[in-house]
């Protein structure tokens, strides 16, 4: 009976996640070195999803398939007294887009609120139909 | 004595259970919203499936036996742990949008329960008053 509202909030979490992932991209537009230090720039994730509910995959919905490193090159930047400069005198730097993000981001949280509406319009039209009994 | 064979026959048994159901699960979901911030905090939930696994048992009873033998009181409540969600870094398993959903579909539960019980209660009214409003 309420299978609608399981799907949207698996919409939801789905849209949450690229959230996640762009807020991640953009805070380290400039990250050059790893986790441990070593000396690899950060690479752009992506989110990719799936048709299916998360733990249930034959139910209607959504789900993270998995979150991808970006394989685009590098952008290269020139900038010879850089510590991390190769020995061209260049400086790689991770191959994230702000405004590639931000678009991303104002689609993420579009579909987020459409989802929102959706299981809105599925409370209201079950709140109305309990109206006939009463 | 007579009410009580009155009010124990047909749904308004099981449709009491589902509302005392529908009441215990509300408190452990408020639980997990309010631990949103506790670290290492489990999600809890009331079995759905499990409930109306035995209150199906009980109506079946009720069909074969005599009216108002069977008692609806003694169903169990199992409390679950859900694995939902991402597991944050703090140890706390939540997800917004899960918490949200089940408190929605646990408050459509409980409206429509209230309207069919105060259907079934109108009805007997009506039946005492012998008038039709």
């Amino acid at each position: 009976m309420f299978e609608i509202l399981d799907t949207g909030a698996s919409g939801l979490m789905a849209q949450r996640a690229r959230l996640d992932t762009i807020a991640e991209n953009i805070a380290n537009m400039n990250t050059t070195h790893g986790p441990n230090g070593e000396k690899t720039p950060f690479r752009r994730r992506m989110v990719l999803l799936g048709a299916g509910r998360p733990g249930d995959l034959s139910r209607p919905g959504v789900h993270v398939e998995k979150i991808e490193e970006d394989p685009s090159p590098f952008i290269q930047k020139f900038d010879p007294g850089n510590p991390d400069a190769d020995s061209t005198g260049y400086v790689r730097m991770p191959n994230i887009d702000t405004t590639k993000e931000f678009v991303n981001a104002i689609d993420a949280s579009r579909a987020y609120e459409a989802n929102v509406t959706m299981m809105e319009t599925a409370k209201s039209m079950f709140n109305s139909t309990l109206r006939l009994l009463a | 004595m007579f009410i009580d064979r009155l009010i124990s026959q047909g749904p308004t048994p099981v449709l009491e259970q589902e509302l005392a159901f529908t009441d215990a699960r509300q408190q452990v979901l408020a639980d997990n919203i309010a631990n949103v911030d506790t670290i290492g905090y489990q999600q809890k939930d009331l079995s759905v499936d499990k409930f109306q696994e035995m209150l199906r048992e009980k109506v079946e009873q009720q069909q074969s036996a005599a009216p108002g033998s069977v008692d609806f009181s003694d169903i169990e409540q199992e409390v679950e742990n859900p694995a939902n969600g991402i597991l944050s870094h703090d140890g706390n398993n939540r997800s917004m949008e899960q918490m949200m959903t089940d408190n929605a579909k646990n408050a459509l539960m409980h409206n429509l329960v209230v309207e069919l019980l105060r259907n079934q209660y109108s009805a007997m009214e009506m039946a005492l008053k012998e008038r039709v409003s």
